[in-house]
C-alpha cells in the first residue's frame, strides 16, 4: 500500500468518527480530481459543482459506505463521483432534449474550466500510471472505454455512434478493462 | 439469460463503467443479486473492474473547484448533520422508541415522489445494493408481494426493499412501508416504482427490532398514522 493510500485510510477513519478536520483534508486532496472528472463528464461547471458537492456530502453522511477491504479510498470516492456525474449528465441530456424540442433552444455553450491545480505527489504519480496504461491499449479499446467513461454513453449509444455491433462494443470493453486491470495492478 | 462466467464478466465490465442500458442493466441486476454473491471468481472480477473504474478518474485533468464550494458544503454539514433524511414517523415514534429509522438513498420524502415519475434508478443506488449483496454472502430474502422483496443480512442495521416489475398504484396513491411488530407498526417510508417498475429503497434500520415489513397503499400526502390496506395481500 502506498503512503498516500495509508494516509487516506487514517483520514477516513477519523472522518467516520466525526472529525471535520479529516473531512477538510480529504476535500483538499480530492476536490480537484473530483471536480476535474465531473467537469470532463458533464461539460458544465455548475453541474460539476453539484456533483462534487453531492459526493462529499454523501461521504460525510455515510462514511461507512467505504469498505477499506475493497481497495483504496481514492478509487471508491472517485468512482462515486463518476457515478453521480454520469447520472446527472444523462438526466440533464434528457431534460435538455425535451426542452429544446419544446422551445427550440440553442444547445448550451461550453465553458472554460478553471486553471489546473497542483496536487499531492502520490496522486500525480498514479495519474501518470493510469494515463500510460490507457495509452497502452489498442485504439479501438481505448475509444470505447473513453466514450463510456468520460462521455457517459451507454454501450448501445456507442455501437450506434461507431456503426459497429453491440457485441463488438462489449468485447472491446471487456478486453480493455482486463488489460487496464493488469497494467494498473503491475504498477499499483 | 447469461449463465457463464465469461459472459457475466463481460457484462460486469460494462456495469463498472456504468455503460449498460435497458436489457443489459436488468440482466446485470439479476447477476448481482443471484449469481455474483455466490461466485468468488465473478466477485473478484467485479471488485477489480470497479477499482479500474475508480482509477480511470485520474485520467481527467484535476481542476480547482470554485472557492465557495467548500463553505457551501460546510453549511450543509452544519444544517443536516450526519444522519441523512431522518424520518420522524409522528405518533408512532413513541410506540417504537427502540427503532431508529433513517431513510437512505432509495427512500424519499413525499415532495420528492413526483421526481420519480421521470427519473431512473440512480446507478449509485444500484451500486449500493450490489455492494450490500456482495459484502453479505448470507442474505435473507423475504418476499413482500408485488414482485418486491426485503433483502437483509443478520446483524446488519441496514436493509433494502428491491423489486422489478412492481405494479404502479392507482393515481393519487403511494406505497407505504411499515415495520410491524406484535403490538405496533412504524411508518418507514413512502415510495413509488421507477417508470420501468423498479423499486429500490434503502433503510438504515435493525431488522431485529421488528417482526416483518408491510407494504400498504395509501393516499399520497396522507398522515401515516396506521397501516391501511395491504398493497399485495398475497404476501400474507
Amino acid at each position: 500500500m502506498r503512503d498516500g493510500d495509508r494516509e487516506d485510510l487514517e483520514l477516513h477513519r477519523r472522518l467516520s468518527s466525526g472529525d471535520r478536520g479529516a473531512f477538510d483534508e480529504l476535500y483538499r486532496r480530492y476536490a480537484g480530481s473530483a471536480y476535474g472528472l465531473a467537469y470532463r463528464v458533464t461539460g458544465q461547471q455548475i453541474l460539476a459543482q453539484d456533483v462534487v458537492h453531492d459526493a462529499f456530502m454523501a461521504l460525510w453522511r455515510t462514511p461507512e459506505a467505504y469498505d477499506p477491504g475493497r481497495g483504496p479510498f481514492r478509487t471508491f470516492f472517485l468512482a462515486l463521483v463518476h457515478h453521480r456525474a454520469v447520472d446527472l449528465v444523462r438526466r440533464e441530456s434528457r431534460l435538455r432534449a425535451r426542452s429544446e424540442r419544446a422551445a427550440n433552444l440553442e444547445p448550451l455553450v461550453g465553458e472554460d474550466p478553471a486553471d489546473a491545480i497542483a496536487e499531492e505527489s502520490y496522486l500525480g504519480v498514479r495519474r501518470k500510471e493510469v494515463r500510460e496504461a490507457l495509452a497502452g491499449l489498442p485504439p479501438e479499446q481505448r475509444q470505447v472505454l473513453e466514450m463510456a467513461y468520460f462521455g457517459g454513453k451507454t454501450q448501445v449509444q456507442i455501437a450506434e455512434e461507431l456503426g459497429i455491433p453491440l457485441g463488438t462494443v462489449k468485447t472491446r470493453t471487456f478486453a480493455g478493462m482486463r488489460k487496464l486491470r493488469a497494467a494498473l495492478e503491475e504498477t499499483g | 439469460m447469461i449463465d457463464g462466467h465469461g459472459e457475466a464478466q463481460e457484462l460486469l465490465a460494462g456495469y463498472a463503467l456504468q455503460s449498460l442500458s435497458d436489457e443489459d442493466a436488468a440482466e446485470a441486476d439479476r447477476l448481482l443479486t443471484e449469481h455474483v454473491p455466490g461466485c468468488s471468481e465473478c466477485r473478484m472480477m467485479l471488485d477489480a473492474f470497479q477499482a479500474v473504474a475508480g482509477e480511470l478518474a485520474l485520467e481527467a485533468e484535476p481542476v480547482a473547484p470554485p472557492d465557495p464550494l467548500l463553505p457551501r458544503i460546510h453549511r450543509e454539514m452544519d444544517a443536516r448533520g450526519r444522519s441523512g433524511m431522518r424520518w420522524t414517523p409522528g405518533r408512532l415514534v413513541a410506540a417504537a422508541a427502540s427503532v431508529v429509522l433513517v431513510v437512505g438513498v432509495g427512500g424519499m420524502a413525499l415532495s420528492q415522489l413526483e421526481d420519480r415519475k421521470t427519473a431512473q434508478v440512480p446507478a449509485a443506488d444500484v451500486q449500493g445494493l450490489a455492494d450490500f449483496v456482495v459484502q453479505h454472502p448470507t442474505l435473507l430474502r423475504q418476499p413482500l408481494g408485488g414482485n418486491a422483496q426485503e433483502i437483509s443480512a443478520q446483524g446488519v442495521q441496514e436493509l433494502y426493499v428491491y423489486g422489478r416489475g412492481v405494479p404502479f398504484p392507482a393515481p393519487g396513491l403511494v406505497y407505504r412501508l411499515w415495520a410491524v411488530s406484535r403490538h405496533h407498526a412504524t411508518h418507514l417510508s413512502d415510495f413509488l416504482p421507477y417508470p420501468d417498475g423498479t423499486v429500490l429503497v434503502r433503510l438504515e434500520v435493525d431488522p431485529a427490532t421488528f417482526d416483518h415489513l408491510l407494504v400498504t397503499v395509501e393516499p399520497a400526502g396522507s398522515e401515516p398514522s396506521e397501516p391501511g390496506d395491504p398493497a399485495w395481500p398475497e404476501a400474507g
